[in-house]
């Protein structure tokens, strides 16, 4: 097999959880206007949920299930007990720009207590974590193919998420309802939409999403409460590549940083991957602010 | 007299008011607190900056870490390599951090927000890799040995410095330089029309502000303050990328924050917070049965809470600047 | 100009409340030891320690300072050294050097420690190494294999090593390759996955100074601490090259995610192993929580090859083995994860125990200078758990330049390759490479060391 086939899918492999990741950022951000960087803590946190449901002997699939629920569940607690307070308070904060930065300082101190938690509950040491399917590499004859059926099962969950939350946003009545809220608060309110109610849920949406992405990357490295940070950067980054608005564009986004950290780490040397990060980062800023798919409307912030 | 010269001597008069107290302070402390408080000075610089930078532009940046170590490696390779003096390697963190401020500026200046956050963020995470590539001159992961030296004979000929004290002395004079700068500069014409931008930018344009060429500036002078505070903390010892981590520049936001961002006041108070935290910690759980692990992390569950809790209570901080500036 | 006449005020309220803060944050002032030597009393000797106990440095290491602490307990309870008891005080520095320094600061003057004891990493403690040796505190069994902490003790005249450096091990892997893959390095069929810091480099350094110079084709790297991100690329760069026998110069969890994706990837080399990342523990708690069968990854590591200066953890008929775990049972009061026997624990236990003599030999009065001269002069006759001996001199500060090569047998336990244990020796610089013929000393009934 050709390298730079097998380059190419472990990039998409990567990227398609890198997509999941941002697309939990981008719906937060949508959805509340908040870039939260405590996401892949929140991930971490209910990756270690499920590994000791499994490590006690519970199947996959209920650990998996339980993951997304306390993922989503997470998302709304920080939700209700934090960021709603604050977004009361930003009426009263001096300056906008300063207003849309506090809850970016929240989510780092969320950020902050998750690992501490996850420290004291979980000695900080470090695990793998299991796949649901076979994550051995297909056999062809004497050789092998460059990817393993858990590489589909991780490809076909993030396409099946994506198709869900498409038409959860464009079909129905709660999905754009919460568009409305994101785009015109003043106008939903009137309109009798609970805008409040409507940002809880992205961030509950967001919770799950985030969760996936952290049961998804985990068996490819290991479990601990530092391991995820890198992840939350590189979505930050994709969702950014993509437009910070645009769920495809997240997933674009997450697409283009997973097979260009292969084809760095491949080609170039692994020591460029994070100068190539920023250099990409910067590049988007500079040409295309919005990202590629980002809206045309100015940037909050 | 104008107002403006009657402010610099107000600003020069309690900078050296502070500085002798600081200086007097100093003789009563034992040798860690002389460290510490030497620590605190030098991260109040790194504050500073912040200070600057969100005061005056409103923005937030998660890499001022990575500010302070372009700072450190440039004092730090003159040091080692050349032989230069402390002194000189100031100036010269100033000027190469206020160059690499430049450029950082001419691109950030269309990004803002959470975008300049997260953006910041990857430098700071960035810097290891930096310091890898030009391993022969930036010393690679281990980086580059330096320290502050031993007091110049005159000195030590008249009293007796230990190591503590010497690294407060220096200290003290560069935080009070940074600190007289930076009291004037926010008060000063420059720093006013900084804060119109700031508040409102279509405003500020109106009335003939260049609001492009305003946040380059405030980027340069804030890295260039931060490029001092950093070739300061470097001399503790070390000029490495795990001295400048991204938690670091996590520290000092966490003083900013916890201060009042955009307050000179502020600034050090949050810093006395950041750099005591730890003690006060020991010293309130010196009694209590609990387990190392948790022990462990309280201080970094401490400093989420305490982030927390400042933001929600009141987002202006311990002196609740923001709220009162407002025009 | 109101604005400004109320930041003034705050301004100043800010100073005076700052002043007020800082002076109430002073410690009180500590009695002066009746001594005249700092950290030592008469039934007392303070020791400090730093290494990461959280962060992503932490697991595996952060268990060393538990199993020292025991090993300490258990002398206590035998009366201690001289009729005082070791204090061990250790502090986390999250493997941030600018925490190490501050750290540190708090055991020399805080805590006042007489001596610095098994601090781990070496990124985090240069940052320390020269205010420590110009204030002379000793700075004993330092763990890291950094030569350039040891080679030269004019330089570092109180530090000491704990482990073999990175480059004598790798020159002896080197010659165990010449020796016994000839025709894979002929081929060019040997490869190397290194992480790009002194640790990875210097294991490349040793390779090269035995004349291994790996083709860039089967050379790959990782930035330490990235492995978050899989390493599937560096791996399947490997498997492209056609290697037969790859090196890992990486840290332990580094090294299961490694072999863990080779074997998910149908890529089977033979492995040879750092000592750095050749821990069984870590190695099965991560591929067996990743869903393999603890028998799947006890498979995986059957073969593995590997280098060590001392028994294998595994080996339950070693006497310092099995007088070592017995203490580890009844005095390690860590959490329920950091008493698991294993490398980390034997070392701090090991390092607990040559603490233990290098105070005994330093005699009753107790000083640093006394302490750094009995290591200097006699601590090359200490013995250990260790099947190498110690390197101590005035010229080197080196600790075991002896490893045995051996592969984990399907226990995970490693063991001599060909049956019998080959000790070989060498140094951190251009010397040659000789079969040593140590005997280590047999441990004591009590399991405390007998010095002079």
């Amino acid at each position: 097999m050709n390298t730079f086939i097998s380059t190419l899918i472990t990039g998409t492999a990567n990227g398609a959880i890198f997509a999941l990741a941002a697309l939990g950022l981008v719906i937060v951000w949508r959805g509340a206007g908040v870039v939260n960087f405590a996401q892949m803590g929140q991930a971490m946190f209910t990756t270690y949920i499920a590994s000791n449901l499994i490590n006690s002997g519970e199947s996959y699939w209920l650990a998996f299930i339980v993951a997304l629920i306390s993922g989503s569940l997470l998302g709304m607690i920080i939700d209700l007990l934090i960021m709603r307070p604050l977004a009361h308070k930003k009426s009263s904060s001096s300056t906008k720009t300063l207003a849309a930065t506090i809850p970016v300082i929240a989510s780092l101190g969320i950020l902050a207590i998750l690992q501490a938690l996850a420290g004291i509950f979980w000695a900080g040491e470090e695990r793998g974590f299991p796949t649901p399917v076979n994550s051995f590499y297909f056999k062809n004859g004497a050789g092998t193919l460059p990817f393993s059926a858990f590489n589909l099962f991780v490809i076909g969950v993030v396409l099946i998420v994506l198709l869900l939350l498409t038409y959860f946003f464009t079909q129905t009545g709660v999905g754009l309802g919460m568009r409305a809220a994101a785009l015109n608060p003043e106008v939903a309110r009137l309109s009798g939409i609970k805008v409040s109610r409507m940002r809880t849920l992205s961030w509950a949406i967001s919770g799950a999403a985030g969760s996936l992405a952290g049961l998804l990357i985990t068996p490819s490295t290991n479990l601990s409460p530092n391991t995820l940070d890198l992840i939350l950067i590189i979505a930050f980054t994709a969702a950014v590549v993509g437009g910070l608005d645009s769920p495809l564009g997240a997933v674009i986004g997450g697409l283009i940083l997973g097979i260009g950290i292969a084809l760095v780490t491949t080609y170039g040397s692994p020591e460029n991957v994070f100068l190539a990060i920023l250099f990409l980062l910067f590049a988007v800023q500079l040409i295309k602010p919005n990202g590629i798919l980002g809206g045309k409307q100015v940037r909050r912030g | 007299m104008d107002k403006g010269k009657k402010i610099w001597r107000k600003n020069l008069i309690k900078s050296l008011t502070l500085g002798v107290f600081l200086f007097l302070l100093s003789f009563t402390f034992e040798p860690y607190n002389q460290g510490q408080l030497a620590l605190v000075l030098m991260l109040f610089i790194g504050v500073l900056s912040l200070t600057v930078l969100t005061g005056a532009s409103g923005q937030i940046s998660l890499g001022q870490g990575a500010l302070m170590a372009v700072g450190g490696y440039a004092s730090a390779s003159l040091i080692t390599n050349l032989g230069a003096s402390i002194w000189v390697g100031f100036l010269v963190a100033v000027s190469a951090t206020a160059i690499f401020g430049l450029i950082l500026g001419t691109a950030a200046a269309r990004v803002s927000g959470p975008y300049l956050a997260g953006t910041t963020l990857v430098i700071a995470l960035a810097l290891p890799s930096v310091a890898n590539r030009f391993e022969s001159v930036l010393g690679g992961d281990v980086g580059l040995i330096v320290d502050f030296g031993t007091p110049p004979a005159w000195i030590s000929n008249l009293i007796e410095v230990g190591y503590e004290q010497w690294q407060l002395w220096v200290a003290l004079p560069v935080a009070l330089t940074a600190l007289f700068f930076t009291s004037n500069l926010m008060a000063s014409r420059a720093g006013r029309s900084w804060q119109a931008v700031r508040d409102d930018e279509i405003g500020a344009a109106v009335s003939g502000i260049p609001v492009a060429r305003t946040k380059v500036i405030v980027f340069v002078v804030s890295s260039a303050i931060a490029g001092l505070g950093g070739a300061l903390y470097g001399l503790r010892g070390l000029v490495g990328p795990s001295v400048y981590p991204v938690s670091l520049s996590l520290t000092l936001l966490t003083a900013a924050i916890l201060g009042g961002v955009g307050s000179i006041a502020g600034a050090f108070i949050g810093t006395l917070i950041v750099v005591f935290l730890p003690d006060l910690i020991d010293w309130a759980i010196s009694g209590l049965a609990i387990s190392e692990q948790f022990s462990n992390y309280l201080p970094s569950l401490l400093t989420g809470v305490l982030l927390l809790a400042t933001i929600i209570i009141n987002p202006a901080g311990v002196m609740g600047a923001g709220h009162r500036r407002k025009h | 100009m109101k604005i400004r006449g109320s930041q003034t005020k705050r301004w100043v309220i800010g100073i005076v409340a700052g002043a007020v803060a800082s002076t109430l944050a002073i410690a009180p002032s500590q009695a002066i030891p009746v001594r005249s030597e700092v950290g030592v009393s008469a039934t007392e000797i303070v020791l400090g320690m730093q290494l990461p106990q959280t962060g992503a440095a932490s697991p595996g290491y952060k268990k060393v300072d538990d199993a020292m602490r025991a090993y300490f307990d258990y002398v206590n309870s035998k009366g201690g050294v001289n009729g005082r008891k070791i204090k061990l005080v250790v502090k986390d520095d999250v493997y941030k050097a600018g925490l190490t320094i501050s750290t540190a600061s708090t055991l020399i003057n805080k805590d006042k420690v007489f001596a610095m004891v098994g601090s781990v990493g070496t990124q985090t403690h240069i940052s320390i190494i020269k205010d420590i040796n110009r204030r002379g505190i000793p700075d004993l069994f330092v763990n890291s294999g950094y030569s350039g902490f040891y080679i030269d003790p004019k330089k570092y005249p109180t530090s000491f090593a704990a482990l073999g450096t990175y480059v004598v091990e790798s020159k002896i892997e080197a010659d165990f390759l010449k020796k016994n893959y000839a025709a894979e390095l002929a081929a060019g069929k040997v490869g190397i996955l290194y992480q790009t810091d002194d640790f990875g480099r210097n294991v490349v350094a040793g390779f090269k100074q035995q004349g291994v110079i790996f083709p860039a084709a089967n050379t790959q790297k990782f930035v330490a601490g990235s492995q978050g991100l899989g390493l599937t690329a560096q791996v399947q760069a490997l498997q492209k090259a056609g290697v037969t026998l790859v090196v890992i110069g990486a840290v332990a969890s580094a090294t299961a995610i490694t072999i863990g994706t080779a074997a998910k990837l149908g890529f089977a080399p033979k492995w040879l192993v750092t000592s750095v990342g050749s821990d069984a523990t870590t190695f099965k708690t991560i591929l067996a929580s990743q869903g393999q069968s603890a028998a799947a990854a006890a498979f995986l590591l059957t073969g593995v090859i590997s280098a060590s200066h001392a028994p294998s953890p595994g080996e339950d008929t070693d006497e310092f083995v099995v007088a070592f775990k017995k203490i580890n049972t009844e005095f390690n009061t860590g959490a329920a994860d950091d008493k698991v026997w294993d490398n980390n624990v034997l070392q701090g236990m090991n390092i607990g125990y040559l603490t233990t003599a290098a105070l005994m030999g330093a005699g009753k009065d107790l000083t640093r200078k006394g302490l750094i001269a009995f290591m200097e002069g006699k601590g090359a006759t200490l013995s250990s758990a260790a099947l190498s001996p110690l390197s101590y001199s005035s010229k080197t500060h080196e600790a075991y330049n002896s490893f045995w090569i051996g592969a984990y047998d399907a226990n995970s336990v490693l063991k001599p390759i060909g049956g019998t244990r080959v000790l070989n020796t060498t140094d951190s610089a251009d010397g040659p490479i000789t079969v040593s013929t140590y005997k280590r000393p047999a441990i004591a009934a009590d399991a405390l060391p007998k010095v002079g």
